[in-house]
């Protein structure tokens, strides 16, 4: 793998190019400089724009963690979140990690809204670029159950999770799906 | 052709200035200056801030909710903080040292939002270190000042601590708002280039009563845009050099700022008059903020130490050669 020296050797001669940019943010996040990845994505994300979709989408995606990663930085976190969403809405992603940022925030309806969007298009999309942690549709469905039980729609929450049971998904949602089963 | 690009392709090389994860919470590490001390150590002062800077280049379709260009602070605190860490680089210019700059001694709670010594060049007079930068916390509206912090540095545990501060008027008046990018003269201890074009040098004292006097105020050819501070002054042969900048600021019909910045390489001959400009302003990486802060000779090549957005650092070694060009070009400009 390239380091950033010779990622940004290699870019310096087109530095507006999405791609230079997007591959210098992954190394700076990957060394957990997010600051500095946020710059590199949001070059991505401003030079890519009418070419780079994926490469827009995810580095929206990824500059909402970065902003996650350094904390109480809410409003740009979701900021980044919003304008994948408006930029690709009919992709999921950017649905499921809003979804899951207002469980984290113990924000319900807005966790059940954004999870309910995001199945909206789950169907034939093409994958991205790097991993935004969205695998699936299991994991839109999984916060919707989450949030179904909180807005005091236990028989949705416990048919979601039932259904789950069934599906080939990772052992960690399969845990904690039980651990919810038990207190339904 | 950025200058990165243009020192790569003649032979130069280009090296990132980072610290390990989790040292710093992932936020701004920028405006490195760099400094060759006496035996042979390559040291950079590198500014660590608690904030990151958002700036959507090109068309803006993606600002942030505050604008294109915005400083995104921690929610709750909405002070810009600098931290300094002083850092040694190996001859291949990768770190191998670095600490925190201990200024505990002498803090006092701020009065603005803006905390902590800005933008510190590192300089070596009469063998003592020190840092020199702006500072605008001591006041409620933000005036700023130039300050000369002198730093202990025990190369044996690496750590370097800050044992005085010093707040350094400006010459005569003392008053204006904001003072800021004086450019230290490497070999002339306690003299600074305080404005570029007419060529404005002063003086300061290391010792109390904080004073500052202005020793030469010299006519120079026209220069296209202001020249603000940028490097130390270096000497190189029988010339002085530094980079400075420019910048455009200007707000959106919202009202939201947004900034460009540029560079030049200036040159002076021995009696510190100006005698050359680049002829193009030039960018290092094509962001739209950058800060070159850091000059330093190392084998007869000039290690450039610029920011990148606010939010990365960079040394860039220009071959001696290229150096020889970009001079030769900024004398011609000067002598039309």
């Amino acid at each position: 793998m390239a380091t950033i020296e010779e990622l940004i050797e290699l870019a310096s001669s087109d530095m507006l190019n999405p791609e230079h940019n997007f591959k210098i943010a992954r190394e700076y996040e990957l060394i957990g400089q997010t600051a500095a990845a946020m710059s590199f994505y949001l070059r991505t994300a401003e030079y890519g724009y009418d070419t780079h979709p994926n490469l827009v989408y995810a580095s929206l995606i990824r500059m909402s963690y970065c902003m996650d990663d350094q904390s109480n930085r809410e409003h740009t976190l979701k900021n980044a979140l919003f304008q994948a969403i408006q930029y690709l809405p009919k992709r999921p992603e950017a649905y499921f990690v809003l979804s899951r940022y207002y469980e984290k925030s113990q924000k319900w309806q807005q966790c059940y809204l954004f999870a309910e969007l995001g199945l909206m298009h789950t169907s034939r999309i093409e994958p991205l670029p790097v991993d935004v942690e969205y695998y699936g549709e299991y994991c839109l469905e999984f916060e919707k159950g989450v949030s179904a039980w909180w807005l005091g729609r236990r028989d949705e929450s416990k048919d979601i999770f039932e259904k789950l049971l069934k599906q080939d998904i990772p052992e960690q949602y399969k845990t904690a799906i039980n651990e919810n089963l038990k207190k339904l | 052709m950025n200058l990165v690009q243009r020192a790569i392709n003649a032979g130069g090389k280009l090296v990132p200035i980072v610290i390990k994860e989790g040292l710093v919470k992932g936020t701004g590490l920028t405006n490195p200056a760099i400094f060759i001390d006496d035996d042979g150590d390559i040291l950079v002062n590198l500014r660590h801030i608690n904030y990151s800077l958002y700036h959507a280049e090109k068309n803006m379709k993606f600002p942030s909710p505050w604008g294109p260009l915005a400083y995104l602070h921690p929610e709750k605190d909405m002070n810009l903080r600098t931290y300094n860490y002083l850092c040694r680089l190996d001859k291949n210019l990768n770190m191998t040292d670095y600490c925190l700059i201990d200024t505990s001694a002498l803090d006092v709670p701020p009065l603005w939002e803006f905390v902590g010594l800005e933008d510190g060049r590192l300089v070596k007079w009469e063998g003592k270190y020190y840092l020199a930068g702006v500072r605008r916390d001591t006041t409620e509206n933000g005036q700023g000042r130039m300050e000369l912090s002198e730093i202990e540095i025990n190369k044996d545990k690496w750590t370097a601590k800050e044992i005085s501060r010093l707040r350094i008027p400006a010459p005569g008046t003392d008053e204006s708002y904001c003072e800021k990018n004086w450019y230290p003269i490497l070999d002339k201890p306690y003299h600074f280039v305080k404005w570029t074009a007419p060529t404005e040098i002063v003086r300061t004292y290391p010792e109390l009563p904080a004073r500052c006097e202005q020793v030469s105020l010299t006519n120079t050819f026209d220069v296209p845009a202001d020249q603000r501070g940028g490097t130390q002054l270096v000497r190189w042969n029988n010339y002085y050099l530094s980079v400075t900048h420019e910048v455009g600021l200007w707000n959106n019909y919202l009202n939201q700022k947004n900034g460009l910045y540029r560079h030049r390489l200036c040159v002076f001959d021995e009696n510190y008059n100006l005698i050359g400009l680049s002829p193009e302003k030039f960018s290092f990486l094509d962001a739209c903020v950058e800060f070159c802060s850091g000059a330093a000779v190392l084998d007869d090549n000039l290690l450039l130490t610029f920011g990148f957005s606010d939010n990365a650092a960079f040394v860039l070694k220009i071959t001696n050669t290229l150096i020889e060009e970009m001079i030769q070009e900024a004398i011609s400009y000067g002598n039309n």
